[in-house]
C-alpha cells in the first residue's frame, strides 16, 4: 500500500487533533503532518506552499464549524489556487445536517463527508481511495 | 202581459236572486235586520253561515248581542246599537264575534236606522266576514311591534342609518356601547365616530350595498368610544328599500368584539412566545448535534486509541465499562438527534416514492437477519404503487417495521412478515403484518409509539424505533396504526397519501 507523505489537519479541537495524528500514526498512514487550528491559519500557510509546489499535502481533513475562517469559507479561498498536483480534502465533521451534506457534494475537490468521530478503518478507506486513484 | 212574458221576468228575477246571492257568498257579505215593533231578528243566509248557525236559525236581540266578543266588541255593539235605536246615527264598526263553534272572527257590521213618526221601526244592516283581512294587519302589527321590542331590548347595538350616514333610531344598547346620550348620537353621523382606517372601508362597502351590488355586508371596524378609547365591533348591515327599489335607510347591527380582539391578541403574543421557544429547542438541538457528538466522538476515539495504544489497560475490568458508556452515550446522542431532526421537513418536500422497490431495498439490507432467523418475508405491494412521502423516511418504516418484526418473533415458530397494500381512495393503506409475540395493546396501547418505551425483555429494545417511524409517518401528512394479540402476532397500518394525481 502506498503511503502518503503529508496529511493536513485543519481543525480547532486539540483533542481531535491530538486522535487523529495519534491514529494515523498507529496506522501508519502518512510521514508527515500540519496541523492549523482554523481556515486563516490553513490558508495562509497552505496558499504559498500550493503555489511554489513544495511540500504539497496529499490529503486534508478539514473541520466545518472553526472560529475566524471556517472549513466552508477556507474550501472557497482554497480552490482557487491553482494547482496540478491533486489534493484530497475530506471533510470531517460532527455535523450529521443533511444540507451540509449535499454543501460538500458541490465541490469537486472535496472527496468525501466523514462524521465524526474518526476510526482507524476510516482512516485505512481514505488511503485505499487514494492509492487506489492514483495507480 | 202575456203569461210567458210574466214566466220570463219571474224567471229573471230568480236569476237575479242568485246573481246577488252568489256575490253576497263571493264577498261573503251577509244582511241582517231588526223590527223593533215585532222585536224580531232576521238574519240572511251569509249572516247566519258567518255565525256558523244552520240556516233558518233567528235569534233574538239579546242573544245576537251576545256573539260579540266580550269585552270592547260587545261593549261597542251595544253602545252603537242604541245610539241607533235612539239618535238616528248609522253605525260602521269592525269588531270581533264568538261564533256558535266558539271561533274568534273578525267582522264589519253596518247599521241603517229607520225612523217614522221620531220612533225607529226598523234597523237594517250588512254583516261581512273581514277575519283574513285582519288578520294581515294584526300580524303586520305584531311584526312591527316584535321588530321594536327586538330593536329596543336587543343586547346588541342595533340602529337605523340614513343613507347620508346619519343615525336615525339608536337602541340602548348602543348608546352603552358607544357612551353617547340618545340626544348627542342623533346629531352624529357614523362617520364622525368611525376610526379613520376603517371608514374607508365602511363607505366603499355601503355605496356598493346602495348601488345594488351587495344585499348585505359585514366587516370588522373601530369606533371611537365618547370617551376617546377604542371599540371594537363586527358591524352588519343590510339595506332597506321601498316597494320602487329605492334606498330607504340601513339597518345596522353592531357588535362589541374588543374583548375578541383582546383575546386575539393574547393569543398572537402566545404564538410568538412559543415561535421563540421552538427556535431555541431548534437551536438547542443544534447543540446536541454539534457539540455533544464531538465530544462523544472525540471521547470514543480516545477509546480506540487507548485500545491499540496501552494494551496494559484494556485488561483493566473497568475498560470494557468505559467503552459501553461511552457507546451507549453516543447512541443516546444519537436518537436525540433523530428526535430533534424530524418535523423540520415539511410536506412541502414530498415526492413520490415507489412503495415496492423501497420494500425490497430494505428487505435486502436485512437479509443476513432475516436468514439467521429463518423468517419469511414476503412482499406483495403492486409493482406501480406510489406514495407522496419522503424517501429516507419511507426506508427508515420499513426497516424499522420488518427488523421490529424479526427481533420479537415468535420462540416458537418461525416468522413470517407479510406487507400488502391497499388503495383507498386517495388514501394507500399498508399492512406489515408478522405472527410474532404480539404487544399488549390494553397495557401499552397508548405509549407504544412513545419515547423510550419498550414492552419486550428483548436485549436489543431500545424505545426509539417506533417514537421515530411515528414521527416521520406524521410528518409525511399519514397515520400509523396497530392492531396486535399476544402471542399471536403484530399487524402495523400505515395511511399514506396517493401519489399526486
Amino acid at each position: 500500500m502506498k503511503k502518503i507523505d503529508i496529511a493536513c489537519i485543519v481543525d480547532d479541537d486539540p483533542i481531535f487533533v491530538f486522535g487523529a495524528k495519534r491514529i494515523m500514526e498507529l496506522s501508519n498512514f502518512c510521514k508527515g503532518f500540519m496541523v492549523f487550528n482554523n481556515g486563516r491559519d490553513a490558508l495562509d500557510s497552505l496558499s504559498p506552499l500550493v503555489i511554489s509546489g513544495e511540500n504539497i499535502p496529499d490529503v486534508i481533513l478539514l473541520d466545518l464549524n472553526m472560529p475566524i475562517m471556517d472549513g466552508w469559507q477556507f474550501l472557497d479561498e482554497f480552490i482557487k489556487i491553482k494547482t496540478n498536483k491533486k489534493i484530497v480534502i475530506y471533510i470531517v465533521s460532527s455535523s450529521i445536517d443533511p444540507a451540509d451534506t449535499e454543501k460538500a457534494k458541490q465541490y469537486q475537490n472535496v472527496s468525501n463527508f466523514i462524521v465524526k468521530p474518526i476510526t482507524v478503518d476510516n482512516l485505512k478507506a481514505i488511503l485505499k481511495e487514494i492509492t487506489e486513484d492514483n495507480t | 202581459m202575456k203569461v210567458s212574458q210574466k214566466n220570463d221576468l219571474k224567471e229573471l228575477l230568480k236569476r237575479e236572486d242568485i246573481i246577488i246571492e252568489y256575490l253576497q257568498e263571493a264577498a261573503k257579505i251577509g244582511t241582517w235586520e231588526y223590527d223593533t215593533i215585532n222585536q224580531k231578528v232576521t238574519w240572511g243566509q251569509i249572516t247566519t253561515k258567518i255565525h256558523e248557525r244552520p240556516l233558518g236559525y233567528q235569534p233574538t236581540l239579546e242573544e245576537g248581542i251576545l256573539y260579540y266578543r266580550e269585552g270592547l266588541s260587545r261593549d261597542t255593539i251595544t253602545r252603537v246599537f242604541n245610539n241607533a235605536l235612539e239618535n238616528d246615527e248609522e253605525f260602521d264598526e269592525e269588531l270581533e264575534i264568538v261564533t256558535a263553534k266558539n271561533n274568534i272572527r273578525w267582522i264589519r257590521t253596518i247599521g241603517v236606522p229607520v225612523f217614522k213618526n221620531n220612533k225607529c221601526v226598523k234597523v237594517y244592516g250588512l254583516f261581512q266576514d273581514i277575519h283574513e283581512k285582519n288578520k294581515a294587519v294584526e300580524e303586520k302589527l305584531i311584526k312591527q311591534q316584535q321588530f321594536k321590542s327586538t330593536f329596543d331590548h336587543s343586547a346588541i347595538g342595533m340602529a337605523l342609518v340614513g343613507i347620508d350616514g346619519s343615525w336615525l333610531q339608536v337602541n340602548n344598547s348602543l348608546l352603552k356601547m358607544l357612551g353617547y346620550t340618545r340626544k348627542e348620537l342623533l346629531q352624529m353621523t357614523f362617520q364622525d365616530i368611525t376610526h379613520p382606517h376603517d371608514l374607508n372601508k365602511d363607505v366603499r362597502l355601503l355605496s356598493s350595498t346602495i348601488k345594488g351590488e351587495r344585499a348585505t355586508y359585514q366587516m370588522e371596524k373601530r369606533y371611537f368610544h365618547k370617551d376617546g378609547s377604542i371599540i371594537w365591533a363586527l358591524l352588519s348591515v343590510s339595506l332597506v328599500r321601498n316597494e320602487d327599489g329605492k334606498p330607504l335607510h340601513f339597518i345596522s347591527q353592531i357588535v362589541n368584539i374588543s374583548e375578541v380582539k383582546e383575546a386575539e391578541k393574547n393569543m398572537n403574543k402566545l404564538l410568538e412566545i412559543s415561535q421563540d421557544q421552538n427556535t431555541r429547542l431548534l437551536n438547542f438541538a443544534n447543540i446536541v448535534s454539534h457539540n455533544l457528538r464531538s465530544h462523544g466522538g472525540n471521547l470514543k476515539m480516545l477509546l480506540d486509541i487507548i485500545e491499540t495504544d496501552k494494551p496494559e489497560l484494556v485488561r483493566d475490568e473497568m475498560f470494557p465499562m468505559l467503552q459501553s458508556a461511552v457507546k451507549n452515550l453516543n447512541e443516546t446522542i444519537g436518537h436525540l438527534n433523530d428526535a430533534a431532526l424530524l418535523k423540520i421537513k415539511t410536506i412541502e418536500s414530498l415526492e413520490p416514492v415507489n412503495v415496492y422497490t423501497t420494500v425490497n431495498k430494505e428487505i435486502s439490507s436485512i437479509n443476513a437477519w432475516a436468514h439467521k432467523a429463518n423468517a419469511i418475508i414476503t412482499n406483495t405491494i403492486k409493482k406501480d404503487l406510489h406514495v407522496m412521502g419522503v424517501p429516507a423516511y419511507i426506508d427508515s418504516l420499513f426497516f424499522n417495521l420488518l427488523s421490529n418484526a424479526i427481533k420479537y418473533r415468535h420462540p416458537d415458530r418461525d416468522p413470517i412478515i407479510t406487507i400488502s397494500s391497499k388503495v383507498k381512495k386517495k388514501e394507500v393503506e399498508i399492512c406489515v403484518e408478522d405472527n410474532g409475540l404480539g404487544i399488549d395493546l390494553e397495557l401499552h396501547g397508548d405509549r407504544l409509539f412513545g419515547m423510550y418505551k419498550t414492552f419486550h425483555k428483548h436485549k436489543d429494545a431500545k424505545g426509539i424505533g417506533l417514537y421515530i417511524t411515528k414521527n416521520q409517518v406524521e410528518a409525511m401528512n399519514g397515520t400509523i396504526k396497530v392492531e396486535s394479540a399476544v402471542g399471536k402476532g403484530t399487524k402495523f397500518l400505515i395511511y399514506l397519501s396517493c401519489e399526486k394525481n
